[in-house]
């Protein structure tokens, strides 16, 4: 018997969805003659008397997610999300930097830099990118600082407002589509696939439309009702980060299909895997059977 | 002609193959931060490295790895409270740095104090027990050199550039009967250089301090 230490914050014990996805995952490990155990921050010190580690809080280098995931890989303990994954998917600089090196298809995307803002940076970045562009705050997640601009003063009035928080941001090509894929990717291989399909009255996942939060629907979809393409994107753009778990985000509207991002500890909460059964088995046992 | 330190300048500093970047802070997502990782992505060597510089930023991972190389550290705390007074209080969350630490000698300012870092509790905060009389002391090191008089901290200076091959930091200790314990890692502004610190960094850039 091996024991799994699954690491959450009270963030992750607020919602009933989230509570599920938890009490899902710690009755698969039991399932496989495992004990689980949640770790919270206060906890840190005792990952080094786990056998692997699960995160399940919203991670960030900035934030004790990080500290927990380095205590696992310091300590010679496999831990998911990994710290090389989550440096590198919870900044979109970061993350985009690895899907080019690896020639995986993204829609165009140029970083620009606080220094290099300028009217003329900015006229340039249309007339090369055309209109509109979307703007990204490099670690945004739940698409909050991601905004459509579609001339120089609405990109300025952005920018400022991302350029507070991070030297570069993201400039990227908009991408027309009413739903994201979502492939879930293990240890490069996929693992569950879904739609989410988008808001009608935004072009995000998640957005405040009139004061109200309005969320985008999820549709878990079998293996084969998804375009081998779309599959094979989404491991590749996994693949270009780590051997860990991860939820690629795919637009393939027009039969182009490209990688929007890939999200570590990506959500299991919504419905992603109802098709999906053996998934947190599959990730117990990469974690603690491999 | 004497080499600009100015405010939020950076150097990129060649010396054996590997480019060094010399900046006031490599705080996550600034501009120091992406030049590293730019020169990281393009396979060129470079130091210190964009995870390094996350480790030596972040208080408990920092103590981790200066405590592995040997160097003494203060016992750091994970927690949403502090349970003991007087003790150095660091936030461990997304608008936290390393150089805005508290010291808090007692329980009625604590609260107020921990109330403020963990943004009311929505965030753990990392917390190292003083005992009565010790005090914390900053000691910039500029490529692993250090120029206090003692000994140790030279020494120590050295080792944490092994470990994070930051060019330019200061090191936060915690200074008791016993010496003296590594608490953070902090950035260094150019203006708060004394005119030696100055020389010494200016010599480095221009590869010149043999001299």
């Amino acid at each position: 018997m091996s024991r799994l230490g699954i690491f959450v914050d009270r963030k992750t014990l607020s919602s009933a969805e989230q509570l599920n996805a938890l009490i899902r995952c710690r009755d698969a490990a039991e399932s496989m003659d495992h004990s689980a155990e949640f770790i919270f921050p206060g906890d840190i010190k005792k990952i080094p008397q786990m056998d692997a580690l699960f995160i399940r809080a919203r991670t960030d280098p900035m934030n004790v997610t990080y500290v927990a995931s380095r205590t696992a890989s310091s300590s010679g303990i496999p831990v998911i999300d990994d710290p090389s994954s989550i440096q590198i998917c919870s900044d979109k600089i970061n993350m985009y930097c690895h899907l080019k090196k690896h020639g995986v298809a993204i829609p165009p995307t140029e970083f620009l830099s606080k220094k290099e803002m300028s009217p003329s940076a900015i006229r340039d970045l249309f007339e090369r990118m055309g209109s509109p562009l979307v703007l990204k705050e490099p670690s945004t997640s739940f698409s909050l600082r991601v905004e459509k601009v579609r001339d120089a003063s609405e990109f300025q009035r952005v920018a400022r407002r991302f350029i507070r928080m991070s030297d570069w941001i993201v400039v990227q090509g908009f991408v027309e589509s009413r739903y994201d894929w979502r492939i879930g990717v293990l240890d490069g291989e996929m693992i569950y696939a879904c739609m989410y399909t988008i808001p009608s009255d935004t072009f995000k996942i998640q957005d405040s439309v009139n004061g109200h939060v309005v969320y985008c629907g999820v549709e878990s979809i079998p293996p084969g009702d998804v375009p081998g393409e779309v599959i094979r994107l989404g491991i590749d753009a996994a693949n270009a980060i780590g051997d860990g778990l991860y939820g690629v985000d795919i637009k393939n509207s027009n039969g182009d299909a490209c990688v929007i991002e890939v999200n570590d500890n990506p959500s299991l909460e919504g419905g992603e895997d109802s098709l999906y059964p053996q998934v947190y088995e599959k990730i117990i046992s990469y974690l603690l059977e491999r | 002609m004497k080499t600009v330190l100015s405010r939020e300048s950076i150097h990129l500093v060649e010396r054996d193959g590997t480019v060094h970047v010399v900046a006031e802070e490599y705080f996550y997502k600034t501009e120091s931060y992406y030049t590293i990782l730019s020169h990281e992505i393009h396979g060129i060597p470079v130091a210190p490295g964009s995870s390094a510089v996350l480790d030596a930023y972040i208080v408990p991972l920092c103590l981790e790895r200066a405590g592995s190389a040997g160097i003494p550290v203060a016992d750091c705390t994970i927690s949403h409270s502090c349970a003991q007074y007087p003790a150095v209080l660091y936030g461990l969350n997304y608008f936290a740095s390393s150089s805005e630490y508290s010291v808090v000698r007692d329980s009625a300012r604590g609260k107020e104090t921990v109330r403020h870092i963990t943004n009311n509790g929505k965030y753990p905060l990392c917390y190292q027990r003083l005992a009565e009389g010790e005090n914390i002391e900053g000691h910039v090191a500029i490529f692993g050199k250090s120029c206090p008089e003692d000994d140790d901290i030279r020494g120590y200076a050295r080792s944490l550039y092994e470990v994070f091959g930051i060019p330019l930091v200061t090191m936060v200790y915690v200074r008791g009967e016993d010496g003296a314990r590594l608490s953070s890692l902090a950035p260094t502004r150019y203006s708060s250089l004394s005119n030696a610190e100055k020389t010494l960094l200016r010599a480095y850039i221009t590869h010149q301090e043999f001299l």
